[in-house]
């Protein structure tokens, strides 16, 4: 249930946006999410409508842009994977280095102004 | 902004920015202390309580021990903590899986801590949710009971790629239990080349005043 708090930091963080910025309503809001964060899209939205309700960005839509894992392979060099992993996706070198993929944040809102 | 049209409102917000803050608070305020702070997670009934008192035991008389415990529901873990004659607060999250550090925050505000020297934050039983959100600690413990099985860090990465210690316990189960301790070794080294590994049996004793003496030298180490 960690999309819970996730959903509301999202809901303040683009109620404060619009506030801001004088827009009357927030019909889309584009994430950033690693994959390393293990947030469920769909859960996300569900609560996310759910927290909305009666706020200017009710029936907002998320849509999430999924950021992957960095992978450095002694190897064969830099690849980008979709979970974390313990071998290289391409070569099974076990020798990797794997960063990123920890990405949390809010891009951009779309708004009626 | 025209009214009556539509527009696009660039951000680029960190999502976690108020939680980020308050960590930094509290980092801040342990610091300005002296105070050195462990962050506890491990699956439920892993053992985070049980090392608590096993600390608490091995400085009894000394002071300077301070415990937060964090669960969705009850007191129980801080009616345990309380016995040893420890400040201890309890933090209820209620629906939420793991401990915000804006409520950490407002908790260590409430207390006294001008004789702490080492805060022991007792996370919310998961591997998912606490490995997300840094509550200004020191140092990060992940315990891993064997009962558990060997392949957790492969299923809850973050945990074990952001831990500074792993504490593998309830070794004593080890012969009537399926867990290749090498394989979470090895699984736990590629997450984090430098994360320090424990094994440990609380029942026996197996393993524990290692681990207690290297908890008890990263404290000293922070000491100015």
């Amino acid at each position: 249930m960690h999309e819970l708090g996730v959903a509301n930091d999202i809901l303040g963080i683009a109620l404060s946006e619009a506030e801001r910025n004088a827009a009357k309503k927030v019909t889309s809001i584009r994430l950033r999410v690693g994959v390393m964060r293990a947030v469920e899209p769909e859960n996300l939205s569900f609560l996310f409508g759910h927290l909305a309700r009666g706020t200017p960005a009710e029936g907002a839509q998320l849509e999430i842009v999924e950021e992957p894992v960095r992978i450095e392979c002694a190897a064969c060099g830099i690849s980008e994977a979709r979970s974390f992993t313990f071998a290289c996706p391409r070569c099974n070198g076990p020798d990797i280095s794997v960063t990123g993929g920890d990405s949390l944040s809010i891009l951009s809102l779309d708004v009626d102004t | 902004m025209e009214a009556g049209g539509n527009a696009r409102i660039e951000v680029e917000r960190s999502i976690l920015e108020s939680a980020d803050e308050a960590a930094t608070a509290i980092r801040a305020l342990l610091s300005g202390q002296e105070i050195y702070a462990l962050n506890l997670i491990s699956s439920p009934g892993s053992g985070k309580t049980t090392l608590i008192e096993a600390l608490l035991a091995r400085f009894d008389g000394k002071g300077g021990i301070a415990v937060v415990e964090g669960d969705i529901e009850t007191e129980i873990d801080a009616e345990r903590i309380r016995k040893h004659g420890v400040q201890v607060r309890q933090i209820n999250t209620r629906s939420s899986c793991h401990i915000q550090p804006s409520r950490l925050l407002s908790v260590l505000r409430e207390m006294d801590l001008s004789k702490t020297r080492l805060l022991l934050v007792e996370n919310v039983g998961n591997l998912v949710c606490p490995a997300e959100v840094p509550l200004g600690e020191d140092a990060r413990v992940v315990l891993l009971s064997v009962t558990e099985g060997d392949e957790k860090p492969l299923k809850y990465p973050l945990v074990f790629r952001t831990s500074d210690l792993l504490v593998i316990t309830k070794t004593d189960l080890l012969p009537y239990v399926m867990f290749d301790v090498d394989r979470v070794r090895r699984a736990a080294r590629a997450a984090n080349p430098a994360v320090e590994i424990f094994e440990v049996s609380a029942t026996t004793g197996a393993g524990m005043s290692a681990l207690l003496d290297r908890i008890e030298a990263m404290r000293a180490a922070k000491k100015k």
